[in-house]
């Protein structure tokens, strides 16, 4: 135990955590607005997005005449493109025939292969300093720097002012955006705030887990918190202390086991916290639905065999009211 | 709001298809119907190009696909890539675990051309296993055991262009010499380091046979390939090692990221030992082509002599072609040793053991 | 308070041409085929969807910029019943505007919110999650949220859809209320019998203003013909039946 504890306060372990801890939490909680408001896949979408806007302003960099590893730079250019995707998608959404998903889909294909080619042109530019543009995909999170994780520190601040601050606006506009829009509420102005909340913590995760993994640090924890209650507040709560305790976890588990890599840790402690929640919560877990319905069938039964008890009369006697009753007694 | 009718897009994209086929066909059937000329040779790394280039002169023409600062890890083959592969009359790459997302491409294509994989022609005994129990590819590290290498890909231009075979044996045989001498330089200037600081701490696992050969444990923060994600013990595990070993420096590659070796200085700074990041060093790609350090002769010098500088040799300034200066100056006909040793080369070298002493870097 | 509304749906007109002055302290029925427009009323009125032609213009300012005083009670499947906010939170929501921006929702608001749920009477099941709930009780928590917001003038989209008798009864009473206290209400309603007895002003849409005034001037068969066109009959004794 006081292995472990040594092992846990080392220096990059130290900076990996704490950086780990408040991404999840800032995660989760831009997260639970985006699950309610059905838009846990556009946020993976925006992952996926930022594809091209990295490898594009590595470009863009480059032909200015600055390291094209300036992360300024690239990190905008995640966000910019992570932006366009998801204007991309409320444009086919609303002004064709297609679904959301099919929106959303699409957005993601086509700015994921974009970045794809982009990639491709970079490798054959023949130029040194592109190496690490691949690391975006996956993150390195056992690489962060105390500055990085300053910068994350700063994000989570600036997540849990705006979601306490907006809290009940944010909430009436994911339940009845139409009755927000009634009350005088700029809907489209708060929407694009949540949109925005979002973008910023994708952006900073992007480096983290990288961006194929960043949907899980934003949905998974809100998904699970959803079984435990019924309240948004209690949820968000819960949604933000599962990610901070699946970063910590995460990084903690890669700091003391051999050949864990950080990201995937997280992103598995996650997808684990679900799962329990998902079988164990009271009410909506699976097992209490179970032994909410094996309680139903039991007292149907029993109530059946206390009719046909009665029914019958003593007559019969010998223990009519076990077992048979069942097959009879179906008033 | 109008939404394009299907029938119309669908159009539209079969032309679209049916235009591009055409084009890839022509360009295809035009390139075979050039007259033929120089044989062409596609090699995979520049450590390969270069070199064969080099002994190949005029009498083939020989091209590298990936240039400086990339990671043939993760390289993928573009279209005009593939397109060289296919024109290609003999393919010359260093095996599976190096090239992996090109591996499929190149056997298929190696079927109708012909197709050398480099590491398939050392002796099992000669090459290094991973952490993972794969073959190490990155034999370009141990100069002696890529002359063995390049000696395979040697016979193969050959057997391609036999009426110039012994331009090319001629070339090669100076080449080689010259590769003799670069082994024995770095053996030496590696030879120049403490006991105690002899450990090379880079951004990957590519250092392996440099360490066999010359004699320096090798450590790297992500494994052989760049494909896996370092995890959090592997970075504590390293910056411990830098501060119980007191080393001096770290390194970073330029076909990596450097965002886990920056980790390990900042882990070891947290501790108060001031590590530095002791240059870049040229792992699995090499510098801009048409320069010195494009070359591999150039390459192994700037890893050698960074690596002594920065952990407290005294390599000369200006690295090889001063050693090489100074040990013909001395000794003027005397070809240079050409098996690695262990301590410095038969023949007088007074200049750098009396730059070793002066210069003797004091810990930190 | 709407002057010559026109309102068109890719091409094809929702609304055309509609006039009409809201009496303060009314209960206005708004009734008419399907698809004649009186959903596409409230939103415009609401300013959700923008006019083609004409102007609205409420307590003599234009649709949008006095959104604020508007009470809106939904068609009840626009929403997701699965969120995980009671009925108590619902009710609150409308009175948000009133706590202001960047203000959290205190006990005292929780109070306000809960003597409007007990007007529609569902005091005892404040902390249920909303999909717990039955149709018609989704119905006056919704309703009880309108009242909360405070609005001089009303807006619902058939509010009395599939509840049952005593739920209405409820519902009727509260509207009452709102008009006694001066407000204007306009309901979008589809039961003819009961519109005469529920509510004293008519308006009568088919895409046009058919016809619109004082309940006992309005309601005439002579009118509804015109408004429902094939789809109505008259049975015998003089009650009427429309047929959709």
């Amino acid at each position: 135990m006081a292995e472990i504890v040594r092992l846990l306060s080392s220096y990059n372990t130290a900076v990996v955590l704490l950086a780990a801890t408040l991404l999840g939490a800032a995660g989760a909680v831009a997260g639970t607005f985006a699950l309610l408001h059905k838009r846990s896949l556009v946020s993976d979408a925006i992952g996926h997005a930022a594809l091209p806007g990295i490898a594009g302003g590595f470009l863009v960099a480059l032909a200015f005449g600055f390291d094209g590893r300036n992360l300024a730079i690239l990190l905008s250019g995640a966000a910019l493109s992570g932006a366009l995707a998801t204007v991309m998608i409320s444009w086919i959404a609303s002004q064709t025939r297609l679904s959301e998903d099919t929106a959303i889909a699409t957005a993601l294909a086509v700015f994921f292969g974009l970045g794809a080619v982009l990639l491709s042109v970079v490798q054959s530019l023949q130029v040194s300093g592109q190496a690490g543009l691949d690391s975006f995909l996956l993150g390195t999170t056992a690489a962060i720097s105390a500055r990085e994780a300053g910068t994350i520190a700063v994000m989570a601040l600036l997540v849990a002012l705006v979601g306490l601050g907006l809290f009940k606006e944010f909430r009436l506009l994911t339940f009845d955006a139409a009755f927000a829009g009634a009350m005088g509420y700029p809907v489209r102005a708060l929407d694009l705030g949540l949109m925005a909340l979002l973008l910023l913590v994708v952006a900073l995760g992007l480096k983290t887990v990288g961006l194929i993994l960043i949907v899980a640090i934003v949905i998974l924890p809100p998904a699970a918190a959803r079984f435990w209650t019924d309240r948004l507040g209690a949820m968000t709560a819960l949604a933000a202390l599962f990610g901070a305790g699946a970063g910590a976890v995460g990084a903690g588990a890669s700091a003391v086991l051999d050949d864990l890599p950080t990201g995937g840790a997280i992103v598995m402690t996650a997808g684990a916290l679900l799962l329990i929640s998902l079988v164990a919560a009271p009410r909506r877990g699976l097992v209490a639905q179970g032994v909410v319905a094996a309680r139903f069938r039991l007292a149907r039964r029993r109530e059946a065999r206390a009719r046909s008890g009665q029914g019958l009369g003593q007559g019969l006697g010998q223990g009519s009211g076990q077992g048979t009753g069942e097959g009879r007694a179906r008033p | 709001m109008t939404v394009l009718p299907l029938s119309a897009l669908a159009a539209a994209a079969r032309s679209v298809a049916v235009a591009a086929l055409v084009t890839l066909l022509c360009t295809t059937v035009v390139g075979a119907q050039e007259p033929a000329e120089k044989p062409r040779v596609v090699a995979t790394i520049a450590q390969i190009g270069e070199p064969l280039a080099r002994i190949a002169g005029d009498a083939l023409r020989v091209t590298s696909l990936m240039g400086p600062g990339v990671d043939p890890h993760l390289y993928r083959p573009t279209r005009s890539d593939i397109l060289a592969l296919t024109r290609a009359d003999l393919i010359v790459w260093t095996g599976q675990t190096l090239e992996s997302k090109m591996a499929g491409a190149i056997r298929r294509l190696g079927r109708r051309s012909a197709q050398v994989a480099l590491i398939d022609h050392l002796p099992p005994e000669r090459l290094l296993q991973d952490a993972d129990n794969k073959r190490d590819p990155h034999l370009w590290m141990d100069v002696g055991l890529w002359r063995t290498a390049l000696g395979a890909g040697v016979a193969a231009l050959v057997r391609l262009a036999p009426d110039e075979a012994d331009a090319i044996r001629a070339r090669a045989d100076a080449y080689f010499a010259e590769l003799g001498a670069l082994d024995a330089y770095v053996s030496q200037v590696m030879a120049g380091v403490p006991e105690r600081r002899r450990v090379l701490i880079t951004a990957h696992d590519a250092f392996a046979y440099f360490g066999r050969a010359y004699q320096i444990q090798v450590e790297g923060v992500q494994g052989t390939s760049t494909e896996t994600e370092a995890g959090l013990k592997d970075i504590e595990r390293l910056v411990r090692l830098i501060v119980e070993r007191d080393l001096a420096a770290v390194f970073a590659e330029t076909s990596v990221s450097d965002r886990n070796v920056t980790a390990l200085i900042e882990g070891a700074a947290a501790r108060g030992h001031d590590v530095v990041l002791g240059g870049k060093l040229f792992s699995d790609a090499m510098g801009e082509p048409g320069t010195y350090l494009g070359t591999y002769v150039g390459m192994l010098d700037h890893n050698g002599t960074t690596i002594a500088r920065a952990l407290g040799g005294a390599p000369p300034e200006g690295g090889f072609g001063a050693w090489r200066q100074g040990s013909e100056a001395a000794a003027p006909g005397a070809a240079p040793a050409g098996a690695r040793s262990a301590g410095p080369p038969a023949g007088p070298s007074a200049t750098p053991s009396a730059e070793a002493a002066t210069q003797e870097t004091p810990p930190f | 308070m709407v002057d010559g509304l026109t309102v068109t749906y890719g091409g094809k007109p929702a609304l055309e041409d509609v006039s009409y002055t809201a009496p303060p302290g009314g209960l206005v029925a708004v009734v008419g085929p399907n698809g004649a427009g009186k959903s596409t009323f409230i939103k415009a009125v609401m300013g959700q969807v923008s006019a083609t032609a004409g102007e609205i213009a409420l307590f003599g300012k234009s649709a949008r910029s006095n959104r604020s005083v508007v009470g809106y009670v939904p068609q009840r499947t626009s929403v997701d019943w699965d969120f995980p906010v009671s009925a108590l939170d619902v009710v609150t929501m409308g009175l948000y505007r009133r706590i202001g921006w960047l203000w959290p929702v205190r006990a005292k608001h929780r109070r306000q919110a809960f003597g409007y749920l007990d007007r529609m009477g569902l005091a005892d099941y404040a902390d249920r999650q909303i999909g717990q709930l039955s149709g018609g009780q989704q119905q006056r928590v919704f309703l009880a949220r309108a009242l909360a917001q405070d609005a001089d003038l009303y807006l619902m989209d058939e509010p009395l859809a599939g509840v049952d008798a005593k739920t209405e009864r409820t519902i009727i009473g509260v509207l009452q209320d709102l008009k006694d206290e001066g407000r204007s209400v306009f309901v979008v309603h589809h039961d003819l019998r009961t519109v005469p007895e529920y509510f004293d002003h008519l308006m009568l849409l088919n895409t046009r203003l058919v016809a619109a005034g004082p309940m006992s001037e309005t309601f005439t068969v002579a009118n509804l013909q015109q408004t429902y066109g094939g789809h109505m009959a008259v049975l015998p004794g003089g009650a009427t039946a429309v047929v959709d």
